[in-house]
């Protein structure tokens, strides 16, 4: 492994240039977080560069610094040997960088042509022209597009070469491209793969953020990883290098902050999910024939690379997204059609991924927000009984330490953390049966972690099954039971958190199942 | 139904539809821009009253055009600072507009009621054009302003789909993000957006007073206002097809006083109904249609933009 | 280079609406003044005769409400539609129509006891505005179709609507040829309850507390709130979108009917084709300014009935009854600044500041 703290130079021993992007002990903090600690970055030009990380390593923001999104606190950016102070993308795109964003930005009514010459172009557009030279610069770089199509008709691979194009024809030298992968398909994604290798053998430099190793393998020529903000290897030379070795680089050792419950016995299948099928928002097979089951006194942790249907599963099992086909069974019954009202009556807890928006309102008061699911039990005719609701929610926020102000308060004004709990607490004060928790720890500091934890597990010693969804995959590691690896839509590995080795189940996230434990074990256990 | 009161019904229906075109061309410059402005009304009524008081002040018609215009861009920046720079909900802001728009128009004509013009737009001479049969009174015989307002509507079209300017302009109304993102200003394209909309209502405005019923009375614009704001949906956003509208509105407005002379047994009033009527039945059709595809609104009509809370 | 940019504050200033209110109120008395003195007028003495006329003693408050009446029912027609996030442009039409149905029972039941047939036109009232409002609401909850704009549209027909009533079927033959509706029998007056003041007063203060009540304390204003902050969260409480956006705009119909309905039995002598007078209009300003709840309305309507009482009053001074019409909108224009003020603040920034946070 290289030190960090003095990376390796890529300075192209050859022709001695320096490199197209250099960044130096790179600080940037938001409240509450620190998002880059030292971060540092060096990029030679003419290669494909990858930088790695897991979620929440500092990768994004890195990059919004570099295309002038964010400014870094401290830190250095250097573009072909000469400092830069970005405060705007435009200045970041005069420099010659140029971001393709997750979320694309794009204006779907107009088309392919429209939305490239939004960046620039003359005072008078003459339509042909336009379309004729926007056809061209994605002839020359192998970006099959249709210049006259509206961009609204186009797949998101499509849509994302738009957005290359985009940055091309701003004449950008240095592209960014944040996590291009996860919207497209597998065959998608190779052809994104040729289209930057075509670009870097043309001169220009690509770096691109991913944490899909085997595209990593698969088409850059350097890696640089990062692990809590910092740069914990830079400039990698994939070719001397694996994915397995990546993979460790990647997940580290972090410090566990909850205790592995004791093991205890299992009960009856609460929860059974049996071939589900269902379309993502864009009429993708989300699901494709999922199977899984979580019984009495049970954790069952899901890992998987981000968009492989997690997501989809949580909202299904609550009934918020209908399926195509399967089953959702809770407590030996059928209830694939019921509402989420009729769910929670049988004892459903669901904390869903978005606390705010879905989970809870975020314009109403504390108390409102406590009573969301049973406020039918504090009806008295057709009035609401104002007393009982407050009694009820001063109960929930005492036991589940919520700090709030006033309770008749917009719960706006709460931290995340005492959002989570008053959300959590809401699904768990009934006793709940099942508990389906989607990223229930996702953007919480170390104490609040530890405290919606520490409430998973005593769910568990109080008999529920609990399926617990997490990109923290110590998460997982410490909580589960048993971990099911999910990949497209499916159960493709099932793991004893107690003896699996974290590169064999970052295999199985990445859909290379041969190496996996038990390829069907989803079958197995479900039967 | 004599040949005479055909050209009549024909030379009134051009001169209609050119008031309500430009009134809702303005409309649409705003819509296109993501602002929605109900204040079409009293920006109507404020070109109005300007327009007829520098006219007796002055004895220029052309001066007492500009002046409504800009009365009219003035109250519709208004409207900007509200919506565009606090950020105040459209819907409220519009109304408050109509409804000052009109109080406002009624105190600065106070002094003005059932006094002659001082000056009127009279018809453009076109020469031995003007004596044509048909053509003639239809289409050359009218007043300045309906040849501007065909200017207009080909210089309206120009610009948002054939320049850079106009291409920001949408940008800003489909997806004021995007046209941030691009370097363009959306404030800034936004309140040019209105302040142009206001000035082509305020023109609208002025043709009331200076050239179709050369007086000034309160509520002259009589209701003219919504029609606008109606055809603009009722073309979908497009400059020529709010043309058509404009025309087929128009011919209703014509049609109001003619019905009796035709000895058509159909009420006036009824008749009246029909561009509101239409306006919906197409709003029903545009929307049933979008279900697979983007909508022909602009996406981000009526939603203020704030950077930091996008 | 710096220019001013808005900062959200970390927390909204105390006091907030009401203080907005008032400095609207000031900005708009502010504005006035400067337009009285233009028309050489005594400033003070016109807004003291405003007061007295509208506030001043028991007879001007009598007038003073019975003009709150339909624009409290308007402005709780949209409070109640705002509360969720709908926008009723349409009680302008909606006030026609509940005239409308009013009007016809009124022809029917001339003979009726008078309780009954007030009752009746009431509910004929509250039936026509609903009706007026039921196709926006379906096609916003079914198709999604944009309610302003249908609602918008529907106030020029239900307008038109009376005309053509006027001008033939429901033409009084007494009437010399002139487009009038027969004056109302006299068993289809509201009857009265102090100096001028007709019961409708009550009836509108007792709808208003209903609906402020079944905002607050019932499980259906409970959903209503949920759906308003957002549609997410309903669904996942088990609450129906498209039940609730259809109840509610035709319950806001049908309040703003009510309006019409109270305003042709109470304040008109027939039914015209200016009896919705603005109201309608107004009374989205009225919902604004009340931020959508049903106590604020009430005041806030008193308020303009106030305005537009001490508007009227003036013009027998020779002022122009258009500077109550201004004073109303500037009322808005300076509370939305204020609103705006009490949740942002003014920074000045050095050139273009376009770092963006989380």
């Amino acid at each position: 492994m290289t030190d960090p703290h003095i990376p390796t130079s890529p300075v192209d021993a050859t022709t001695g240039n320096p490199p197209a992007v250099e960044m130096l002990d790179v600080w940037k903090r938001f409240p509450g977080v620190v998002a880059n600690a030292g971060a540092n970055l060096r990029v030679r030009r003419g290669s494909v560069h990858a930088v790695l990380g897991e979620n929440g390593a500092g990768k994004s923001t890195l990059m919004n610094v570099l295309s002038g999104v964010y400014r870094a606190d401290e830190g250095e950016v250097r573009i072909d040997g000469t400092p830069y102070h970005f405060r705007t993308p435009a200045d970041a795109l005069d420099a010659g960088v140029g971001m393709v964003h997750q979320e694309f930005r794009l204006v779907p009514s107009f088309t392919v042509a429209e939305n490239v010459a939004l960046g620039a172009c003359d005072r008078i557009v003459r339509r042909s022209a336009v379309e004729s030279a926007v056809g061209a610069l994605a002839d020359r770089f192998g970006l099959a597009t249709e210049p006259d199509r509206p961009v609204w008709q186009l797949s998101m691979g499509e849509r994302q070469r738009v957005e290359i194009l985009k940055a091309l024809w701003r004449d950008a030298r240095i592209l960014v491209l944040d996590e291009p992968t996860a919207v497209l398909t597998p065959g998608e994604a190779d052809e994104l793969g040729a289209v930057l290798r075509h670009m870097a053998d043309d001169g220009r430099t690509v770096v691109f953020i991913s944490h899909k190793l085997h595209e990593v393998t698969g088409f850059c020529d350097e890696a640089t990883v990062l692990r809590g903000g910092r740069t914990v290897a830079a400039s990698l030379f994939v070719a001397d290098t694996d994915a397995t070795e990546l993979a460790s680089l990647m997940v580290g050792a972090s410090p566990v902050v909850t205790e592995r419950p004791p093991a205890r016995e299992v009960g009856e299948v609460l929860l059974e999910v049996q071939d589900l099928r269902c379309p993502d928002d864009r009429g993708l097979a989300a699901l494709d024939g999922l199977n899984l089951t979580v019984r009495s006194g049970e954790i069952v942790g899901i890992a998987g690379v981000a968009g492989n249907g997690q997501r989809e599963m949580a909202q299904t099992i609550a009934g918020l997204r209908p399926v195509e086909s399967g089953s959702v069974q809770l407590c030996g019954e059928d209830r694939t059609d019921a509402t989420p009202r009729q769910r929670f009556a049988d004892g459903l807890g669901y904390i869903p991924e978005d606390r705010l928006g879905v989970g809870l309102a975020p314009r109403l008061s504390v108390t409102d927000n406590a009573v969301l699911r049973t406020y039918g039990r504090h009806r008295r005719g057709p009035f609401l009984d104002a007393a009982g609701a407050t009694d009820y929610c001063h109960d929930l926020v005492d036991r589940f330490g919520v700090r709030t102000g006033p309770l008749e308060e917009p719960i706006a004004g709460l931290s995340g953390g005492n959002l989570q709990r008053l959300l959590v607490g809401r699904e768990l004060v009934d006793g709940p049966r099942v508990v389906v928790a989607a990223q229930p720890t996702r953007g919480l500091d170390v104490q609040g972690v530890k405290a919606i934890q520490d409430l998973l597990v005593s769910e568990r010693e109080a008999g529920a099954a609990v399926l617990l969804v997490s990109e923290d995959l110590d998460e997982l590691l410490t909580l589960a039971d048993r971990l099911l690896v999910m990949h497209a839509g499916r159960i493709v590995a099932e793991f004893d958190p107690t003896t699996a080795e974290r590169y064999v189940i970052g295999e199985a996230m990445i859909g290379h199942s041969s190496s996996a434990s038990l390829a069907s074990s989803d079958q197995g256990s479900s039967r | 139904m004599t040949e005479a009161s055909l050209v009549g019904l024909l030379e009134a229906t051009v001169s209609f539809g050119a008031l309500l075109y430009l009134a809702a061309l303005g409309e649409m410059v705003a819509e296109k821009a993501g602002i929605l402005n109900l204040g079409v009304e009293g920006m109507m009524a404020m070109g109005a009253v300007t327009g007829f008081v520098v006219a007796l002040h002055s004895g220029d018609p052309w001066v007492a055009l500009l002046a409504a215009v800009a009365a009219g861009a003035a109250v519709g920046l208004l409207h900007g600072f509200f919506t565009v720079v606090l950020g105040a909900e459209q819907v409220v802001s519009g109304l408050s507009l109509t409804i000052l728009g009109l109080g406002l128009s009624a105190y600065l004509g106070r002094g003005s009621v059932g006094r002659p013009a001082g000056a009127e737009l009279v018809g453009v001479d076109w020469g031995p054009l003007t004596d044509l049969p048909w053509a003639g009174p239809v289409l050359f015989g009218q007043s300045p302003l309906v040849y501007l307002a065909v200017v207009a509507g080909f210089a309206t079209w120009f610009v948002l789909w054939r320049t850079r300017l106009g291409l920001a302009v949408r940008a800003a109304g489909e997806s004021a993000s995007t046209a941030d993102a691009a370097g363009h200003s959306v404030a800034g394209i936004r309140l040019a957006a209105v302040a142009v909309g206001g000035g082509l209502a305020g023109a609208a405005g002025a043709y009331l007073t200076l050239s179709l019923t050369p007086q000034w009375v309160e509520g002259v614009v009589a209701g003219r206002g919504w029609i606008a704001v109606a055809l603009v949906i009722f073309g979908a956003w497009r400059p020529g097809r709010v043309a058509i509208g404009a025309l087929l509105f128009g011919l209703t407005l014509a049609l109001k006083t003619r019905l009796q002379t035709f000895g058509v047994d159909f009420s006036p009033i009824l008749l009246s109904m029909l561009p509101y009527l239409l306006t919906v039945g197409v709003l029903v059709v545009i929307s049933i249609r979008s279900r697979n595809r983007p909508s022909p609104s602009p996406a981000a009509l009526g939603i203020a933009y704030r950077r930091e809370e996008r | 280079m710096s220019r001013p940019v808005l900062v959200r504050r970390e927390q909204v200033l105390r006091g907030g609406q009401p203080l907005a209110f008032g400095i609207g109120l000031c900005v708009a008395l502010l504005v006035g003044l400067v337009l009285l003195v233009g028309s050489g007028h005594d400033p003070l003495r016109v807004y003291g005769r405003m007061f007295e006329a509208s506030l001043g003693d028991p007879r001007a408050w009598s007038v003073t409400l019975n003009r709150a009446v339909p624009l409290g029912l308007a402005g709780l027609a949209v409070a109640v539609a705002g509360s969720m996030g709908l926008w009723n442009i349409g009680a302008e039409g909606q006030i026609m129509a509940g005239a409308i149905g009013a009007a016809w029972i009124a022809r029917i039941g001339g003979e009726w006891p008078s309780p009954v047939l007030i009752t009746a036109m009431l509910a004929a009232a509250i039936l026509g505005g609903g009706l007026l409002a039921l196709g926006p609401a379906v096609a916003r909850a079914r198709i999604g179709v944009n309610e302003i704009i249908t609602t918008l549209m529907l106030n020029e027909v239900a307008i038109r609507l009376v005309q053509w009533l006027v001008h033939g079927r429901w033409k009084d033959p007494g009437s010399n040829n002139f487009p009038l509706a027969p004056m109302l029998p006299d068993n289809a007056r509201l009857p009265g309850l102090f100096e001028r003041a007709h019961f409708g007063v009550v009836l509108a203060g007792v709808v208003i507390a209903l609906f402020g009540v079944a905002a607050s304390r019932t499980a259906w204003g409970y959903e209503l709130r949920v759906a308003g902050s957002s549609g997410a969260t309903a669904r996942y409480a088990g609450i129906s979108l498209e039940r609730k956006v259809m109840t509610v705009l035709i319950l806001s119909g049908g309040v703003a009917g009510f309006a019409g309905g109270i305003e042709l039995s109470g304040a008109a002598d027939r039914i015209t084709e200016g009896l919705s007078n603005g109201f309608g209009f107004a009374g989205i300003i009225v919902a604004a300014l009340a931020l959508m709840r049903p106590s604020g309305v009430a005041a806030v309507a008193l308020l303009f009935g106030a305005v537009q009482i001490g508007g009227q009053s003036i013009q027998t001074m020779g002022v122009s009854s258009s500077v109550s019409t201004i004073l109303q909108a500037l009322i808005l224009f300076g509370a939305i600044a204020a609103g705006v003020l009490s949740r942002y603040r003014v920074e000045m920034v050095a050139g273009e500041a376009t770092e963006v946070t989380g």
